[in-house]
């Protein structure tokens, strides 16, 4: 009797084995804090995926060093498409640059699945700020960086990294002071403790429509419909200073082509889907163009990024 | 003032439909239970419920996770009085008298008192958010990088007054947990500090690993060596709640405790912590005599849970008029917010009126749940101490266990902590408390990295300390706490001498 | 929690060396610590002319954790205090163990394992324990965990995972 209980209960779990992927909750592991820019698209964009793939896309936030520890466990995963993760510009574009023992290999351990969505940089300061428009910007920064205070979330963060990449086409040395996460950094600049900084559209909108500190420019190549009344660094003159932040999904290394396809294709459609694509235009994000969501897209993207970020960073260390 | 009453008015009617009043009763209950639930807390609860409230309006989805943050306060004191584990960074002062309070059969008064008082500071800090929150913001931004450091550097100074033996042995502990607290990633030059090469010690030690082994298992390793002392379950428990007397002697407490953990709570730089320190050394201050304190003083637990409350529901206020979060609930209660739609912000107060305003209606509410809900509670709670030793402490092992699992999801953590039950049980052994190591660890890292900012800023210059008025205000206050605690055992340390 | 071990001490003690062996292991132990952060941080930078660096912190608690250790021992040999008391072995042993032991098999078997194990090994470190009312007790608990974190409040902990059959 319990020999043949045993029996069918092991045909059960052998059905289950050949079952369809997925069957059972797919972890989606985001390396940053949740409530987080990345968090936030990671959850409105998984929300939607686990709908088409009828499993429930579980949220596993794993913080610490930059977002790097989480990643570390994205590479080492299982690849059976059961656990993957959010990735962004910092994680597969910056962290080379900025940590010389980094476990994994952005490019070598992952499997690209595609874009989610990319928040806008703005560069932002104080409210009693003396530039007017970002040409006056550019020459007061050039001109007095030295006495300048810079305020940035965290060696490695997108809004130390970004700057990096503005003060390295400023030739500014600014002193750069550090906070834990954006939340606090900002906290200083409304406070007018700091005097500018750089960072993600997400969570600098509501400050500028306050009037509590002030935008200078987003860079991107088009307004932002959260934002229209703040000019693109090209309409600014500062055309070179083109930056997102981008998240993407990816896999560990090994998992099969056919699961990365579905994936992709439940992505696709979320990326599609009407209240999906509001809540993330209402966060200021950009939602990638058909052209830009497919594997192959990612690839090419986080290779430019590595080397991009690569020489960026190498500088500002140099002149640090 | 009519302002106030109108705002209101539409506050309690957003508050009062049937689904909100709901959804405010779940997340009070959810809270009460992980906030029992020792190493649990409500952020890693939060994030797991958040994709639940995808399908809720936005109103009714924050005064959920709003009641599960403030219910976790809530029951945090439940073990920390029961069985000395404090679940919040802001129950480890209510481990202190509290769970002598039940060693002694008075874990019931203890529980009453926690759950009174955090009532009446969650209803007076309620109407503090609503007719203060503004003006109080601008005050708060005032605090820079130079006042931070020296509020931490006066809470540092609490920490001494915690102490209920050799004030030099406090003073090492809390130099421990400053040193601790500098274990991981540096923050300005990301390189990696004390860490001695180990992976899991690289985004630094979470605070929930560091309390559950050196308070909590620690007990747990002290009392099964000492059977005889494990008096808790065998004191004849006498009143459930409490009486007259007890009230009369909580009612000041409560009301200054109230008043310190609002005031605290406004800081965006997560000043809610120091409020409990902040209302036991004040207690501990003004008794006629400090030494009942660490011993069972009711005014020790009434003080600082009531401050406590009070911090939990004031440090909405950064969040709903800034939209800066003070701290990691509130960070993620802005991802809630911002999931929803609504960035918060400077115009929240404005644009999402009924939002804004539903929730602080909604945290009266809640608050009053709780007390409905807890009060019959205590009863239950107390009855567990008559469970036997023997079994009660494998079952907080597993408790604790997936508590600290799932801070992180790391089981890395999990062994982290075995280090720390050895490290509390030989602090025991040595004579040391535990209590200011921990204040040491959570004010350390916070002091840190302020003081290298007020520092950068100033261009090296330590001047700037003393320059702005705010952090040489409270630079003074630290020296004369200090020097309060230490003049008189230096006397006595001398008189002992003598007497030799 | 200490006890009054030299309560009782009469005149024979008052000759002792050591005057309190707590304090003065308490010492020995703060100087240890403070000696082991002082190699940890030897490489860090102190700072750059205007700014703090990282090792500046740690080395000066640990300089200040340096006397105090010092002022410890000293005391512990010039002033009377508490004694040591016995150190047990079976508690801390057992309970160590069976925390490591959650560590291991939490993401490997899950929970359905995990938890009575933990319950079953800590249980070897009381006298008191009585073997088959622990097992019961345990499954209980078990249960009742897995219900609670699980099911009421979505945490993402495995339950039962065996390889290539069945992971839940």
């Amino acid at each position: 009797m319990t020999k043949r209980i045993f029996l069918m209960l092991a045909a059960l779990l052998a059905f289950r084995v050949q079952a369809a992927y997925p069957e059972r909750p797919i972890t989606l592991i985001v390396p940053f804090a949740a409530g987080g820019p990345t968090d936030v698209v990671a959850r409105i964009v998984g929300d939607n995926m686990s709908r088409t793939l009828g499993q429930q896309i579980v949220v596993e936030n794993v913080t610490g060093a930059g977002g790097t520890t989480g990643t570390t466990r994205g590479a080492q995963a299982t690849p059976d498409g059961y656990t993957i993760m959010m990735g962004h510009m910092g994680t597969h574009g910056a962290a080379p640059a900025v940590y010389p023992n980094l476990k994994y290999d952005p490019q070598k351990d992952f499997l690209p699945v595609g874009m989610a969505a990319g928040t806008p940089i703005l560069i932002v300061a104080r409210k009693n700020f003396a530039p007017k428009d970002l040409k006056e910007f550019v020459a007061f920064v050039k001109a007095n960086s030295e006495k300048l205070n810079e305020a940035q979330a965290g060696v490695g963060s997108v809004s130390h990294t970004t700057c990096s990449l503005l003060n390295s086409l400023l030739g500014a040395k600014p002193t750069r002071v550090p906070y834990q996460g954006t939340g606090p950094a900002l906290n200083d600049l409304v406070g007018g403790q700091v005097d500018y900084m750089c960072d993600q559209i997400v969570n600098l909108t509501p400050q500028i429509q306050a009037g509590s500190i002030k935008a200078y420019a987003i860079a991107t190549e088009k307004r932002s419909p959260a934002l229209p009344d703040v000019p693109t660094t090209k309409e600014g003159g500062l055309p070179e200073f083109q930056v997102s932040a981008w998240n993407a999904i990816f896999a560990p290394k090994g998992t099969s082509p056919e699961i990365v396809a579905k994936l992709n294709a439940a992505l696709v459609k979320a990326l599609d889907d009407e209240t999906t694509r509001k809540r993330l235009l209402d966060l200021g994000a950009d939602i990638p163009d058909k052209a830009n969501r497919s594997p192959e897209a990612l690839q090419r993207l986080v290779a430019s990024e590595v080397v991009r970020w690569g020489k960026v960073l190498k500088v500002a260390s140099a002149t640090k | 003032m009519n302002d106030l009453f109108s705002n209101l008015a539409l506050g309690f009617s957003t508050a009062l439909t049937l689904p909100n009043l709901g959804l405010c009763l779940i997340g009070c209950m959810v809270g009460t239970l992980i906030g029992v639930l020792p190493g649990i807390g409500p952020i890693a609860t939060i994030t797991m419920l958040l994709p639940i409230t995808f399908n809720f309006d936005p109103v009714g989805a924050l005064i959920m996770l709003a009641g599960i943050y403030y219910g976790a306060q809530y029951g945090g004191s439940t073990t920390a009085i029961l069985v000395n584990i404090p679940g919040e960074v802001t129950a480890i002062v209510t481990t202190l008298d509290g769970h002598q309070m039940a060693r002694q059969g008075r874990a019931g008064v203890a529980l009453g008192i926690a759950a009174i008082g955090s009532f009446f500071a969650g209803c007076v800090s309620t109407l503090v958010i609503a007719a203060l929150a503004a003006p109080l913001v601008k005050l708060a931004l005032l605090f820079g990088p130079a006042e931070y450091f020296a509020l931490m550097v006066t809470g540092l100074a609490f920490a001494v007054v915690l102490a209920r033996g050799s004030v030099p042995k406090a003073v090492a502990m809390i130099l421990i947990g400053l040193l601790l607290s500098a274990v991981g990633t540096d923050l300005e030059t990301g390189g990696e500090r004390l860490t001695f090469g180990l992976t899991a010690l690289t985004s630094g030690i979470d605070f929930a690993v560091l309390a559950m082994g050196v308070i909590g298992f620690a007990e747990v390793l002290n009392n099964l060596e000492a059977p005889e002392q494990r008096a808790l379950a065998k004191a004849p428990i006498g009143r459930l709640l409490p009486g007259r007397d007890d009230l009369k002697a909580s009612a000041a407490p409560i009301l200054r405790g109230t008043l310190v953990g609002t005031a605290l709570g406004i800081l965006p730089g997560n000043g809610a912590v120091l409020g409990p320190y902040a209302s036991y050394a004040l207690e501990k201050k003004l008794a006629k005599d400090p030494r009942r304190f660490g011993r069972g003083a009711i005014e020790g637990v009434a003080g600082p849970e009531s401050a406590n409350n009070a911090g939990a529901q004031s440090s909405f206020i950064p969040l709903l008029t800034l939209g800066i979060p003070p701290n990691a609930v509130m960070a993620l209660m802005v991802g809630a917010m911002t999931i929803h739609g609504i960035i918060p912000g400077p115009l929240v107060m404005t644009k999402n009126a009924t939002l804004f305003w539903g929730m602080i209606a909604s945290m009266w509410i809640g608050n009053l749940m709780l007390l409905v809900i807890n009060l019959p509670l205590v009863g239950i709670w107390v009855k567990l101490l008559d469970v036997p030793y023997r079994l009660l402490y494998p079952a907080i092992l597993v408790f604790s266990c997936i508590g600290i699992y799932s801070v992180n999801n790391s089981p890395s953590d999990v062994v982290l902590t075995a280090i720390f039950a050895l490290v509390g049980y030989a602090l025991i052994k040595l004579g040391f408390e535990t209590a200011p190591l921990l204040l040491g660890f959570v004010l350390g890292r916070l002091m840190e990295e302020n003081l290298r900012r007020a520092l950068l800023i100033a261009r090296g210059s330590f001047a700037t300390l003393l320059q702005r008025p705010v952090a040489a205000g409270l630079l003074v206050v630290a020296v004369i706490v200090l020097l309060a605690a230490i003049i008189p055992a230096v006397r006595r340390g001398r008189e002992e001498v003598f007497t030799e | 929690m200490s006890e009054p071990a030299n309560a009782s001490g009469g005149v024979v003690e008052r000759r002792r060396a050591i005057r309190s062996s707590q304090n003065f292991v308490a010492g020995l132990t703060l100087l240890a610590v403070a000696a082991i952060a002082l190699f940890a941080t030897a490489d860090l930078g102190e700072g750059r002319f205007y700014a703090v660096g990282p090792a500046l912190l740690p080395r000066a608690v640990a300089t200040l954790l340096a006397l105090a250790g010092a002022g410890l021992v000293a005391g512990g040999l010039m002033k009377e205090g508490d004694m040591l008391t016995r150190w047990s072995l079976r508690g801390p042993l057992f309970v160590f163990i069976a925390l490591v032991a959650f560590a291991l098999s939490i993401r490997t078997v899950g929970l359905a394992v995990a938890g009575p194990t933990v319950a079953l090994i800590s249980g070897a470190a009381s006298p008191e324990t009585r073997p088959r009312e622990l097992l019961l007790f345990a499954l209980l608990v078990t249960a009742l965990s897995i219900g609670l974190f699980r099911f009421i409040l979505h945490l993402p902990i495995p339950i039962l995972i065996i390889p290539r059959l069945l992971v839940l």
